[in-house]
């Protein structure tokens, strides 16, 4: 019953904002996001493991047409815009689902389900993208949209919810595919929300990459459903055998498309053209995630190879996305390499499978959201507020917005260090992988790639801060800007979630009491001393110029990679992803 | 209880050390050299002088690097995860980097700059030793690893890694780019002074002991293999400090990360046949 309520909920409160004025707006997204986090928590908390439901046969003809509908205005787009690629992918996606939709299948099981794993995502995907909903609420106003333009895009993200609550908890492979559709759906209009000529290549870029995934995930279900008999996840994983893992691989592939892995990585970073708050709930709560949580789900089935295989191309795509996100200026491509590189890493880790690296996956995906959707908020106001879309332009910022910078040093402390959930999850990821090297010594890759890469992202984030912390010694504050408490409240309930995450260490005893009371402390100490402890006693002086006379300029360092390598990364991955069909086929 | 005597101790033992080096160093020179204790007069007279500051934060963060570091060393002794200590060390460098670009000064942003430079260098391979310690052991906790019967064998290659990063940390040639101090008047060190300093001259010798605890690792059970290979890595280091030129940064960074991440994939690889 709540899971229902979860699922269709947000369609109603979708329709309902559309209509009133700003003011009612406001308070209904408030009051109806606090109803779904209401749920969800709900959900996760009294919940009984394996909650399962059936769908009406009606039903199933509304989402056929649904899909239909989804599957023809794809086609539309694609003549209408002249973009071939998605009318190729579109007309090929009509003709499989056709074939699906013709196939019989005898071996029918639920249509949800909703165990742990889901109940998680439905937290991560209400509170975190109910939050950022409440952001957008104060961001859309101040863009120069029409009225209903601006309703719609609230309505929208609200859908978005609602489609990803069904997501998660679909075991009808063909229900997960109009869902994976809609999804793909909700991205290309979000993206395209701004109609100028960049945003609408862009979300075309975005929907026939996903559109690839739409294939993938049909002809999967083809072979499940003349192999196996069903089209269903958990008969699937159930029956499946180690010959013949196509239909499995090919489902981890769309995964990857849709966690916009490498190669596939093109989409996520053309998506932040789009207003702010939909770069924050595409890269937080919603869409990406579908990746990993889709990993999860299939990793009890995967045998050793598809599982190998699978970690290692993301932990090199982990690596890679961090090296390549060094060379980068601007905020928003920075955070999306970086959310590409943690995904992959996630994937890495759900693909080992045992129930410490499900866990261990689980708490990343969970935290990663937080921290990104702070992160993302922080960026939405630098960009409207300060006028800041490069790191190379940021300066003097501790003066003049010192909450912001707060948020963002805390942004990126919950992703790299202790005693953040984050870092815990990496940590366990280490641990899990070495484990494995005991078993087969190719794992030692995914270990290099893995130390590289974490060292690169933490390299990343503090390049970030040393830019924020810039000062002159004796600039004072130039301007005040106040910050509307749409932006503020939602980022300071995000820094209690995190804060939330430590204490869920603590009590899962992911760490012992020592390694969380010694960081914690340092973190309380540092923050009380930046405020009391300002050395009234000591003379202020200038720096030290060797007796020159220069004027500083602090510029970043960046690690160019030349366009070699950067075309190197993407073959590898491709190579990787041949392989492992090869692997698979043969 | 010895535990919390040795952390209280650690600053001092490892001034003592700094000092003894310069002895060392001097009559390898055949120089006499400055007392055992200069480390601890210079500290006295540091005291003495008048506090300067550039702005409170690039102060704060002196200070909280000399803190971090200090439980670094605690937690050590104390025996808890590796790979923990391991991050949380990169926690304390990651602070005296943000203290370094804090300040408009360029000698202070070039140090800051290749101390990231060189952190890029010696991390993955600290990673790989505590890899290669968990597949020994089963474990990271380092009080479990001292139990075990001497680890050098076995981890052969990642101890000559570890060899290789060693100098790095130290601050010595030729891996000692970071500082520099005829080049980059001592990189971040170069905006502290008097009592602020200080932390940043005991967050030193924190790194000293940092570093030989961690050596101390390879010889497991073994005291008086633990003795051996300090006092030989200690000669050794003092010697090719000695003999050597410092490498530009960038060489710096490929020699150790290929060297060291070949030797390590080795090694890690070698555990699993073996």
């Amino acid at each position: 019953m709540l899971v229902t309520m979860l699922i269709v909920l947000p369609l109603f409160f979708a329709f309902i904002v559309l209509l009133p004025s700003v003011k009612t707006r406001n308070v209904l997204t408030i009051a109806f996001v606090m109803i779904l986090a209401g749920l969800s928590v709900t959900i996760a908390t009294s919940f009984s493991d394996g909650t399962q439901i059936i769908i009406p046969h009606a039903m199933h003809n509304l989402f056929i047409l649904i899909d239909a509908i989804v599957l023809l205005y794809f086609l539309y787009e694609g003549v209408i815009k002249k973009h071939s690629l998605v009318i190729i992918f579109a007309v090929i996606q009509i003709v499989l689902y056709a074939v699906v939709l013709y196939l019989p299948t005898t071996l029918g099981s639920y249509d949800i389900f909703v165990d742990t794993l889901t109940s998680t995502m439905y937290l991560v995907i209400n509170i975190v993208g109910g939050l950022i909903i409440i952001y957008a609420l104060e961001y859309i106003q101040s863009e120069a949209f029409s009225v209903f333009k601006k309703n719609a895009f609230i309505a929208l993200l609200f859908f978005f919810l609602a489609v990803m609550n069904f997501i998660v908890s679909a075991n009808n492979i063909e229900i997960f595919f109009l869902l994976f559709e809609l999804t793909t759906l909700c991205s290309f209009i979000l993206i395209s929300y701004r109609q100028d000529k960049t945003s609408i290549n862009n979300a075309l870029s975005a929907l026939w990459v996903n559109q690839m995934g739409g294939v993938a995930i049909l002809v999967a279900l083809i072979m499940s459903i003349t192999h196996y008999n069903t089209l269903y996840f958990d008969k699937l994983l159930l029956h499946i055998e180690s010959f013949y893992m196509l239909p499995l691989l090919l489902l981890a592939v769309a995964a990857l498309i849709k966690g916009a892995s490498i190669p596939f990585d093109k989409w996520l970073l053309g998506a932040m053209v789009a207003p702010t708050p939909v770069s924050a709930i595409l890269h937080s709560a919603t869409m990406v995630k579908i990746a990993p949580y889709l990993i999860i789900r299939l990793s009890e089935s995967m045998n050793e190879f598809v599982s190998l295989g699978i970690t290692l191309l993301g932990s090199f795509v982990f690596f890679s996305a961090s090296l390549l996100a060094l060379s980068k200026d601007y905020l928003k491509e920075i955070l999306g390499l970086s959310t590409i590189a943690l995904l992959a890493l996630m994937m890495s880790l759900a693909a080992i499978g045992t129930p410490e690296a499900v866990d261990a996956a689980l708490l990343l995906i969970v935290f990663h959201a937080i921290s990104k959707a702070l992160l993302f908020l922080q960026v939405g106001i630098l960009e409207k507020l300060f006028n800041l879309k490069y790191v190379s332009n940021i300066n003097n910022l501790i003066n003049d917005a010192p909450l912001v910078v707060f948020f963002i040093i805390v942004g990126f402390a919950s992703l790299s260090l202790p005693p953040f959930a984050a870092f815990v999850g990496k940590l366990i990821a280490f641990e899990l992988v070495i484990e494995k090297i005991v078993d087969n010594p190719l794992y030692v890759f995914s270990l290099i790639f893995m130390a590289l890469g974490s060292v690169f992202l933490t390299l990343l984030y503090f390049k970030l801060l040393t830019k924020l912390l810039a000062k002159d010694s004796d600039k004072k504050r130039t301007k005040v800007i106040e910050i509307s408490k749409f932006y503020t409240v939602p980022s300071f309930i995000l820094v209690v979630l995190l804060m939330v995450g430590i204490y869920i260490n603590y009590d899962m005893k992911l760490l012992s009491d020592l390694e969380i009371m010694i960081p914690l402390l340092l973190i309380v100490l540092l923050f009380i001393a930046f405020f009391k402890l300002l050395f009234k006693n000591a003379h202020r002086v200038k720096e030290y110029h060797c007796g020159e006379k220069d004027e500083v300029v602090l510029s970043m360092y960046y690690f160019e990679l030349p366009s070699f390598w950067e075309k190197m990364i993407k073959f590898i991955t491709l190579i990787a992803i041949v392989f492992l069909f090869i692997g698979v086929l043969s | 209880m010895i535990e919390i005597v040795l952390i209280i101790l650690a600053p001092f033992i490892g001034g003592l050390l700094y000092g003894f080096e310069r002895v060392l160093r001097a009559r390898m020179q055949n120089r006499v050299g400055p007392p055992l204790l200069q480390p601890f007069y210079d500290m006295a007279k540091l005291m003495d002088k008048q506090a300067f500051i550039i702005n409170p934060t690039h102060a704060l963060l002196g200070i909280f690097h000399f803190l971090t570091l200090w439980f670094v060393v605690a937690l050590l002794i104390l025996g808890e995860n590796l790979l923990y200590i391991i991050f949380l060390h990169l926690f304390s460098t990651l602070l005296i980097i943000l203290a370094g670009f804090s300040v408009n000064s360029i000698f202070s942003h070039i140090g800051a700059n290749r101390e990231l430079l060189v952190l890029l260098a010696y991390e993955p391979i600290l990673i790989m030793i505590a890899a290669g310690f968990y597949i020994l052991n089963g474990t990271f906790e380092i009080t479990t690893i001292r139990e075990q019967s001497m680890a050098i064998f076995p981890l052969f290659l990642l101890f000559l890694a570890f060899i290789l990063i060693m100098p790095i940390k130290l601050k010595k040639s030729p891996f000692d780019a970071a500082e520099a101090h005829q080049e980059i008047v001592g990189g971040v060190e170069v905006e502290y002074s008097g009592v602020f300093f200080e932390f940043l001259y005991m967050a030193k010798w924190l790194e000293y002991i940092f570093i030989y605890l961690l050596l101390l690792l390879f010889a497991g059970n073994n005291i008086l293999l633990g003795i051996v290979l300090f006092i030989t890595l200690f000669l050794l280091l003092n010697l090719v400090d000695n003999a050597t030129a410092r490498v530009k940064v960038q060489d710096l960074l490929k020699i150790v990360l290929v060297i060291g991440i070949l030797l390590s994939f080795t090694n890690l690889i070698g555990l699993y046949y073996v």
